[in-house]
């Protein structure tokens, strides 16, 4: 395994994680997502749901996460633990490394009796996932931004929703959920990140230490088909819910070639307030409450999220469509590219003031073998320049329009 | 200026009241690059009928001019918009309304006192003109319509309409559609000069700064202001009774969704006493170790564990616990029958005081969260150190006496969502 400590007194509490990573398949997504839920509810220490929780507490309410998340085509198992650091502690205890023997216990000593886990566990188990999977639909604007990345990268591994289909839940019982955990050890890639003020003496048994050294390969890194029509024009998806305000979600491909000006262009686009989006849709037009977009790096795509009336469909659409214009024009001030840069610059010093961000970003930028610090990721978000992002937004297409109506 | 220090959790704070009455909290922390402010001013939603001071007139303002007002007083009368500035120095910038107060903030890394140069000004110079106001109003249509998408929105809501008859918090913060319809500048003017008077007004600094230094430059920025008079607001009278045991509201979602509340009654009671007792009760009893959170899991009538909410002002004070469930119901009737009847041991006491004191020590980690944590209790009168001195304190008869008196089957209501 990969093992990352840092060691800081910026925080009151250590964070410790622990991430196996996975290619994202079909087959097996609906599997992973019920791994962590299953693996969280007993070990063989601690055997049932109360024995976990009681620990907890007892090491003064440390938090257990766990879950899954979907990371260009990769699918990552997250396990994360967040204790109050030793020196708060009221009875000497040892949280820090009380804190990753649990994280370890969880994940790698399950508990299992004749070869399989425990049937009743995994019943609940599945039961409860049925239920997310079948809730999909309460949180319209999530739905829709779903439905959006759905629909634009349908028969890809991206397409695919991160906790997996009702069908493919069905199929799974106690004994291959287990045989598929054993050999899913011994496939996936696994990193440690231990952060806070007690990293340093934290251990990995050596045992442990030599399993999930893989790189993996994910040869089938695929951005998303083009989905327009024989008229040239992007796919539109209207889809009926009960809501009283429309969702509208665009999705566009964006070139891989630059992710910086990619990044730029995104934060001129919709980043904030001083952004077009914000600007037109909501400041000049007041057609939405809120307007933006969000660029999804390790898939070359920028999702634009905005919230209207429901009979500005048409003219929404026609604003927005102005404003990819506008930037491939040319039309964007200093001002426009200085206050995005900023913001943007911020965000990234700030993802070094929290513990579970900067993990999330060490750990993407390990994965995807770009190794960048955040200062050189800084320093390469101040190279671009307007011409770049001319250039970007010249090769920007609609893929998808998706609106969720009444 | 006043200095209070807690040991065990290694904080300290600074609290200063200025000349013209405003307070000053500051948080130091030496360790992190992030710095935050927030400016809050003692109005909510639940400030809709009040004389101002200085003319000595009685006024009322529809549902949701708290929140018109914190929406128009970004943009200044040279044409800029104040958000937009912030976000331009690099500076996270936002403002919120709850029930009982309306607050300013941003936070960053780089360009603090250029941040707050601006945060001044703005929030000291109000320009609302018939266009502006109007404007306005389509955003936050919108926003108001976006709420009413939020099942957990409505959830919330009609669970205060069920412990409160005429109670302002069963208000919609943004108001509706047809209130909103009647606000006018001049309401926002005479709420402004009422309400963001320093004498009313709290700022919360968390960040690596020097408490002399911090002051002074808060000083410079600040213009001059007599002290004001108290300002007098007016509330429905007391209600000593629940308003309606049950409400139910058609969303089609998947998994119904619902939340238990109960009315707090003890008027008397040292409320951050009663809010720490509300959390192990919640905990002893209903939380994840409890036997009756284990049946319930194991029924599959919940997924994962409850929230537990205490929430008080001057004018309300509730306890509430929501979750997701198949047949809310089945799930109210355990819960609150646990509540009234089970006994709290000496284990789950003590776990849950554990528990507690980590949540505690976790909220100190963040200069969001403590200067945020700072703004809300001292609106209400309280120090937020007093939590930690007090979890130290409380003892297991003073939550079993809580418990006999709030948790009452007849007290409680349920919102559901389905």
């Amino acid at each position: 395994m990969f093992i990352n400590k840092t060691v800081t007194n910026k925080y009151k509490t250590n964070e410790l994680a622990i991430f196996l990573t996975l290619p994202l398949r079909k087959e097996t997504i609906t599997k992973n997502a019920l791994l962590p839920k299953v693996l969280s509810r007993g070990t063989k220490n601690l055997k049932d749901q109360v024995e976990i929780s009681k620990k907890l507490e007892n090491m003064y309410g440390t938090n257990l996460n766990c879950g899954i998340d979907k990371a260009g085509d990769y699918c990552i198992l997250k396990f994360y633990i967040q204790c109050i650091g030793n020196k708060y502690v009221l009875n000497n205890e040892n949280l820090a490394q009380d804190g990753i023997d649990l994280l370890l216990d969880i994940v790698f000593n399950p508990l299992v009796e004749n070869d399989k886990f425990d049937d009743k566990i995994v019943e609940q188990e599945k039961e409860n996932l049925l239920q997310i999977i079948q809730s999909k639909k309460d949180n319209k604007e999530k739905y829709a931004f779903n439905r959006c990345i759905e629909e634009m990268f349908k028969n890809e591994p991206y397409g695919l929703y991160k906790f997996g289909t009702e069908e493919d839940l069905a199929n799974i019982n106690s004994k291959d959920l287990y045989e598929y955990y054993k050999e899913m050890l011994k496939q996936c890639r696994i990193d440690i990140f231990v952060y806070g003020m007690d990293a340093e003496n934290i251990q990995v048994p050596k045992e442990l230490e030599s399993l999930g050294n893989i790189d993996i390969v994910n040869d089938n890194q695929q951005s998303s088909t083009n989905n327009s029509n024989s008229n040239g024009e992007p796919q539109l998806v209207r889809e009926s819910a009960d809501v009283t305000q429309g969702k509208l979600i665009i999705g566009l491909n964006v070139p891989n070639n630059d992710k910086f000006a990619a990044t730029m262009y995104n934060i001129v686009l919709g980043g904030g307030a001083n952004s077009k989006l914000f600007q037109n849709v909501r400041e000049k037009q007041g057609l939405a409450y809120s307007a933006g977009s969000m660029y999804v790096r390790r898939k070359d795509a920028i999702f634009i999220r905005t919230g209207i009336e429901l009979q500005n469909f048409e003219k929404t659409l026609e604003v927005i469509k102005e404003q990819l214009e506008a930037i491939r024009n040319g039309n964007i001030t200093e001002d426009e590219i200085n206050a995005g840069r900023e913001l943007i610059i911020a965000s990234l010093r700030m993802i070094q003031e929290s513990q579970e961000d900067i993990i999330s970003f060490n750990f993407d930028q390990e994965l995807f073998g770009e190794k960048l610090k955040i200062n050189e990721y800084i320093e390469k978000l101040q190279k671009v320049t307007k011409d770049d992002i001319i250039e970007t937004a010249k090769n920007v297409k609609i893929n998808t329009i998706y609106y969720l109506e009444n | 200026m006043e200095l209070i220090e807690n040991k065990q959790i290694d904080e300290k704070i600074y609290i200063e009241t200025l000349e013209n009455g405003m307070k000053v909290i500051i948080i130091p922390k030496e360790n992190t690059n992030k710095k935050y402010i927030v400016w809050g001013t003692k109005f909510g939603s639940i400030d809709n009928h009040f004389i101002d001071p200085e003319s000595g007139e009685e006024i009322k303002v529809p549902d949701g001019v708290a929140h018109y007002l914190e929406h128009k007083m970004f943009e200044q009368e040279n044409g800029v918009d104040s958000l937009y500035k912030l976000q331009a120095l690099g500076l996270d910038a936002n403002a919120y309304t709850t029930n009982d107060h309306t607050a300013y903030l941003f936070t960053g890394t780089e360009n603090f006192y250029e941040g707050l140069d601006e945060l001044m000004d703005y929030v000291q110079h109000p320009y609302f003109t018939d266009e502006n106001v109007e404007k306005e109003r389509g955003i936050i249509g919108q926003e108001i319509q976006r709420y009413d998408d939020e099942p957990v929105w409505s959830l919330y809501i009609n669970s205060m309409k069920c412990l409160y008859k005429n109670n302002p918090i069963t208000i919609d913060p943004a108001g509706t559609i047809e209130t909103i319809s009647h606000i006018t500048k001049e309401t926002l003017y005479s709420c402004y000069n009422t309400f963001y008077h320093p004498t009313n007004m709290t700022m919360c600094i968390a960040g690596d700064f020097k408490s002399e230094e911090i002051i002074e430059e808060i000083k410079k920025r600040l213009l001059k202001h007599d002290k004001e008079g108290e300002i007098k607001r007016f509330y429905p009278p007391y209600e000593e009774d629940i308003n309606e045991k049950y409400k139910e509201k058609k969303m089609n979602v998947n998994m119904p969704i619902f939340m238990i509340g109960y009315r707090d009654f003890m008027k008397d009671m040292n409320k951050v006493k009663k809010d720490l007792a509300v959390k192990i009760i919640f905990n002893s009893i209903i939380g994840k170790c409890s036997k009756t959170y284990k049946s319930l899991y194991d029924e599959g009538l919940i997924m994962s564990e409850l929230d537990c909410d205490f929430e008080f002002s001057d004018q309300y004070s509730h306890a509430l616990f929501s979750g997701e469930s198949k047949e809310p119901k089945k799930v109210y009737d355990i819960i609150i029958n646990a509540l009234q009847n089970e006994k709290i041991t000496t284990e789950d006491f003590e776990r849950s005081k554990k528990r507690i004191y980590g949540e505690i020590v976790t909220q100190y980690e963040d200069v969001e969260e403590v200067g945020r944590m700072f703004l809300s209790d001292s609106i209400r009168g309280i120090n937020s150190l007093e939590y930690i001195n007090e979890i130290n304190k409380i003892t297991l008869d003073e939550i079993k006496d809580i418990q006999n008196k709030m948790f009452k089957l007849d007290k409680s209501i349920l919102s559901v969502v389905d």
